[in-house]
């Protein structure tokens, strides 16, 4: 392409005003290798596929509906769940009563996979990370005065999808509502569940079973439902870069199609119900670009399966800012980055968002931080006009390059899932796991050195910093509650009834019998999750992760940015290496996740950059208790064990792991914690024994030197 | 670390967990006083080894070792033997740390009582883990487990030295996609009890079927290494559970013969003359190192013969000779 004489003369000025320097040397490469110049014009966008089409008009880059927010605006959906149905109920209410228009309900883990309140390996997860349903008596309170005919719910559940999707319409169903009138989405994206969230219960291909039976039993008996929810936004959390997660989102999107047309439907049947959930992180412009890229990649991907709805390859999504790019520290800085990520959300056409609170990395957010993260939304729509002209970016240069770019960097990484033979053989492989925690070692050592600022904990950081704001502790009474009402339904239920209505979940199990179905039965009859879920289990039996972990990539992203920081790991390595020297084997640390915390972003980052530093690294098993995490300290005779807890479990796991390692004899095996506990824990789980607690934004290197601390006084004095 | 060798000796015949992990790490130690307790502690213990069955099993990253010992494991368990799991892990990244992660695949194995897993980093030497599972290996059976599994990578000669050390080695293999065997190495075969092929399940079965006949035509090119055993090729599912039966009867069976023939004896003595043998050379070398006048002229040989002022024979020839010299005086 040929220059304009005014780009020529610009690139006079700016080399001028660069005193000589081109501005080639301004240019910036993304996390996603894309390469940023510092000026786009017209001759950047010449002739790109990706440009010059209609809103509401394929291939959709600008947007799935004509006229956009000018015509109607996104849904604020806040997601939210926490303690019992009764609490999380009128958090609800109080939520619907101050703007919110959707409900998106979450589930405590226990539920998630599929363990009823009583049972003993779940006993630190009760009503912790989310609400906990054991039946369909507490979905009832769930919904207690909650329209279902009129509010369109979305459900984030994916493992025991099964019993709480049948119980959900069991609820509707007692109480008056009929299942062809219900609305929302299920999330029912099992696929991502094995590469990043982790709350998966049965291997894949039952799974996927599951998924078809749902997208089933939807389309022929709730043509309102959205029957699954393809999620990248997890894939970015644990720490894909926009491309990844466009690639992985939408490849895991062809994979479910697949699985639908493959057990009988036909594509225009359910294709028009799939939706999909993005997440929005700090990089503005990148995720405008990635939310048209991705709409655009779709409606290409779906000419495969010949679509005659154009509805079929539409996509359509929901989005959440980054809980991840929130900081503990200076937490009031989160109400704006949660601002310009809503906003990047929004540019980019989202169909319905959630903001997060300014709380998100200590705790569940209390009214007051739901209140303000709800704001932000409606202040956007309601205040700043951006809802008046549908893709407002449409035509920006860069925004439009940014497209084309991210069109052809994910293209490339689906046909290498093609090559492999399509997402599911890929997860089994282990590829996209590690390129995504390839991705999040690089960005923690990326931080850790300071090249990506974080305002507050990199740079700008405030000395002596105390919270000043309540946090919403789930206390542990949640637990005997529910676990009482279990007794109280395994009393009054008819026994016989309840366990014929689970022999027939069996049944459909072993056989073609459509799941969700006979679990409606099965939720109408009383039977619990777990009972559901165990019904399912004797078939499917449970799944194993097989745990892979990166090496090398934390201390290579020092080596590449410059000698002195090349330095920092070079005499890390050099206290390590004495440590051998001196005690006959390198420092050795267990790195465990006790109870049903999936969260296992932080775990992997620190296994990773520790052995880059010259530890031995054992990592545990996901799910263990503090029984078996002591035995395997033991077994594996390492020196301290470092407990990652993310989902408020704590202040039961870490004493108990304590208490066991002390009952087995092996008191010298420190403790350490990390994760998200809020700083007015720290005090209990020092007193409980915990040798030092490293909360969210600790830098490794500071980690680490404090676990060298610890050892070293241990041993060599 | 605790300077008494009945403070191990004991705990290990207790079978106390603490202490023979505990006893693991005194013998993995790379400092020389760890190395005299742990001498000791050795020949006490050496009269209360040799009833276990020895079982290594190797195979390319990937074949499903941990999986395969996961599911192998628990059934031996459950037909209520004790087992311990020695897993030598290779992954030790260039600072010389590494990540263990063996025990995520053996999720069920590692919290059952009746087992004892522990994975090693191989620290870069390989002739250390030669000794170091050797050892382990004794103290586990001194602790009274009935069936000790080593589990190693195939790659350099790793498969070799751990097939020195076992009663019985299997060799684990997965099925390629075209008609070509799976990066098997001649030596491998040449050391096999058996040959496993897994991931026998799904729609991998005729594949896995074919491979076994493959493999057993390639059996059938080189000389078994003993008389009375023709290394069998099965096939099994380790993901699934499937022929794992066999697998344990093939090598009960193969206990049978060797112990009715003598030749399981001789096979130990052997192998506790070559890894005396491995001890001897091992000892030497360090010796050499650690002499004095070495240590002063080792640099200045070393540069003539870069050089090439002087020949390697040479040069060999009078470093060899500086610890004659040292004996005489
Ligand atoms: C990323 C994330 C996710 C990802 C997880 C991806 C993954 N595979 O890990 C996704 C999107 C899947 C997710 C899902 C959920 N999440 Co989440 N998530 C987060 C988030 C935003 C960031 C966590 C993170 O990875 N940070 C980056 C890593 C590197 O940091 P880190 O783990 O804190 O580790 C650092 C330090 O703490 C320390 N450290 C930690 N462990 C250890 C151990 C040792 C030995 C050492 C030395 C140091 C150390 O060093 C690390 C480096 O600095 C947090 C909020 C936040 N900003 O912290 C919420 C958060 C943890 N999630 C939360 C919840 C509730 C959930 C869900 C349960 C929601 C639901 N009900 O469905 C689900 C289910 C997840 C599950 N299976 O458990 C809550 C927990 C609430 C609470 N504690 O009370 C949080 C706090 C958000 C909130 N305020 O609501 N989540
Ligand atoms: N289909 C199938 N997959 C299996 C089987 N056994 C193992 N796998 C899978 O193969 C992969 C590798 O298994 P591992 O047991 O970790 O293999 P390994 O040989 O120990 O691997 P390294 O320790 O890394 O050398 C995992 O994803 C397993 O789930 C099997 O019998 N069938
Ligand atoms: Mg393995």
């Amino acid at each position: 392409m040929a220059n304009t004489p005014e780009y020529n003369e610009w690139l006079e000025v700016a080399t001028k005003q660069m005193k000589g320097k081109s501005p080639d040397t301004l240019t910036w490469k993304t996390p996603e290798g894309i390469d940023v110049k510092c000026l786009y014009t017209a001759a950047d966008i010449e002739g790109m596929e990706t440009v010059g089409s209609m809103p509401g008009m394929a291939p959709y880059a600008r947007g799935p509906m004509a006229t956009m927010y000018a015509g109607r605006p996104w849904t604020i959906r806040q997601y939210a769940g926490f303690s019992t149905a009764a609490e999380s109920n009128a958090f609800y209410r109080r939520n619907l009563a101050a703007g919110q228009k959707g409900l998106s309900v979450a589930f405590d883990l226990a539920t998630h996979r599929g363990y009823d309140s009583d049972n003993p390996r779940v006993a630190g997860d009760i009503g912790k990370a989310g609400v906990a349903i054991d039946s369909i008596e507490d979905m009832k309170i769930l919904f207690d005065g909650i329209p279902l005919d009129k509010m369109s719910v979305s459900m984030t559940m994916n493992g025991a999808v099964i019993p709480i999707l049948g119980m959900w319409i069991a609820a509707a169903e007692e109480s008056g509502v009929k299942q062809e009138q219900l609305m929302g989405t299920i999330q029912n994206d099992i696929l991502k569940e094995y590469l990043t969230r982790n709350t998966y219960i049965y291997p894949p291909t039952p799974s996927m079973r599951i998924v078809s039976d749902i997208m089933e039993f939807a389309s022929q008996n709730m043509p309102k439902y959205n029957t699954i929810s393809i999620s990248g936004y997890h894939i970015m959390e644990a720490g894909a870069d926009s491309v990844l997660q466009t690639a992985f989102t939408l490849a895991d999107g062809v994979e479910y199609v697949r699985a639908a047309i493959a057990s009988g439907m036909s594509v225009d049947t359910f294709a028009p119900r799939l939706s999909f959930f993005f997440g929005i992180g700090m990089n503005f412009f990148m995720d405008i670009a990635m939310l048209r890229a991705a709409r655009f990649l779709w409606h290409r991907l779906m000419q495969q399966f010949n679509p005659e709805n154009p509805k079929s390859s539409m996509l359509r999504t929901h989005c959440q800012t980054s809980g991840w790019s929130l900081t503990e520290q200076d937490p009031y800085n989160n109400v704006i980055r949660t601002t310009m990520e809503a906003m990047s959300a929004v540019l980019g056409g989202t169909q319905s968002l959630h903001t997060n609170s300014y709380d998100e990395a200590v705790c569940l957010p209390t009214d007051f931080s739901a209140r303000i993260a709800r704001n932000t939304q409606i202040i956007i729509q309601e205040e700043s006009h951006v809802c008046k002209v549908a893709d407002p970016l449409g035509g920006s240069y860069y925004i439009e390059y940014l497209t084309n770019q991210i069109v052809d960097e994910a293209q490339k990484i689906i046909d290498e899932i093609e090559e492999i033979g399509g997402m599911a053989k890929a997860i089994e492989s282990g590829m996209p796991k590690m390129r995504i925690e390839e991705s999040a070692a690089r960005r923690q050592a990326r931080i850790d050195q300071g090249s990506d600022v974080i305002v507050g904990v990199n740079k700008y950081r405030l000395e002596d910093e105390k919270l000043d704001f309540d946090i919403l502790e789930v206390p542990d009474t949640v637990r005997t509650e529910q676990i009482d009402r279990i007794n109280e339904i395994r009393k009054t239920r008819n026994e016989a009834e309840c366990q014929a209505c689970l022999e027939a979940v069996t049944k459909a199990a072993e056989g073609k019998g459509n799941l969700l179905e006979v679990a409606i039965a099965a939720a109408k009859a009383r039977a619990t999750v777990g009972e559901i879920s165990d019904a399912m289990e004797k078939v499917f039996g449970r799944y194993v992760a097989t745990t892979q972990c990166v090496s090398g990539a934390y201390s290579s992203e020092y080596a590449e940015a410059d000698s002195e920081s090349a330095q920092v790991i070079e005499d890390f390595r050099k206290r390590t290496g004495n440590f051998l020297e001196k005690t006959g084997r390198r420092p050795r640390i267990l790195v465990t996740k006790m109870g049903q915390d999936g969260h296992d972003r932080g775990i992997k980052v620190v296994a990773s950059s520790f052995a880059d530093l010259g530890f031995d690294v054992d990592i545990s098993p996901m799910f263990q208790t503090p029984d078996e995490a002591a035995k395997m300290a033991i077994e594996n005779d390492v020196h301290i064990v470092g407990a990652s807890s993310l989902a408020a479990g704590h202040k039961t796991l870490v004493p108990e792991l304590i208490a066991k390692l002390k009952e087995q004899g092996a008191g010298e095996i420190g403790v350490v914690a990390g994760g998200v506990i809020p700083p007015s824990d720290y005090d209990f789980l020092y007193e409980a024994g915990t040798k030092a607690v490293f909360g969210p934004g600790t830098p490794i290197t500071t980690s680490a030197g404090k676990v060298m601390d610890i050892l070293e006084e241990q041993y060599l004095k | 670390m605790y300077k008494d060798p009945s403070y191990f000796i004991q705990g290990v015949l207790d079978h106390n967990r603490l202490l023979l992990a505990r006893t693991i790490t005194l013998i993995e130690s790379t400092l020389q006083t760890h190395q005299d307790i742990a001498r000791n502690v050795i020949s006490e213990l050496l009269p209360h080894t040799g009833k276990a069955v020895r079982l290594g099993i190797t195979g390319v990253p990937g074949a499903g070792k941990s999986t395969f010992i996961e599911s192998f494991g628990t059934m031996l368990t459950g037909l209520g033997y004790r087992v311990a799991v020695l897993a030598i892990d290779p992954s030790s990244t260039r600072s010389g740390g590494s990540i263990l992660g063996d025990k995520t695949r053996m999720e069920r194995l590692a919290v059952n009582d009746m087992a004892f897993i522990r994975p090693s980093p191989s620290g870069g030497s390989l002739g250390g883990v030669a000794r170091k599972t050797r050892e382990t290996m004794l103290l586990c059976e001194a602790a009274g487990f009935d069936v000790i599994i080593v589990e190693t990578v195939g790659v350099g000669q790793s498969e070799t030295t751990v097939a020195s050390m076992v009663d019985f080695f299997l060799v684990l293999q997965i099925s390629g996609a075209g008609d070509e065997l799976q990066g098997i190495k001649k030596g491998v075969l040449e050391v096999a009890d058996a040959i496993v092929v897994n991931k026998a399940d799904g729609d991998n079965i005729t594949r896995a079927k074919l491979a076994k006949k493959q493999y057993e035509t390639a059996l059938h090119l080189v000389t078994p290494s003993s008389p009375n055993w023709a290394p069998p090729v099965m096939t099994c599912s380790a993901l699934e559970e499937k022929g794992l039966n066999e697998v344990w009867e093939t090598i009960t069976q193969h206990k049978k013969v060797m112990s009715a023939t003598g030749e399981l004896d001789e096979k130990r003595k052997e192998q506790a003359l070559s890894w005396m043998w491995f001890l001897v050379k091992e000892g030497l070398e360090t010796w050499f190192y650690n002499n004095e006048k070495i240590k002063d002229v080792l640099p200045g040989i070393r540069d003539s013969v870069e050089t090439g002022k002087k020949a390697p024979t040479r040069a060999a020839d009078e470093l060899v000779s500086i610890l004659g010299s040292d004996l005489l005086f």
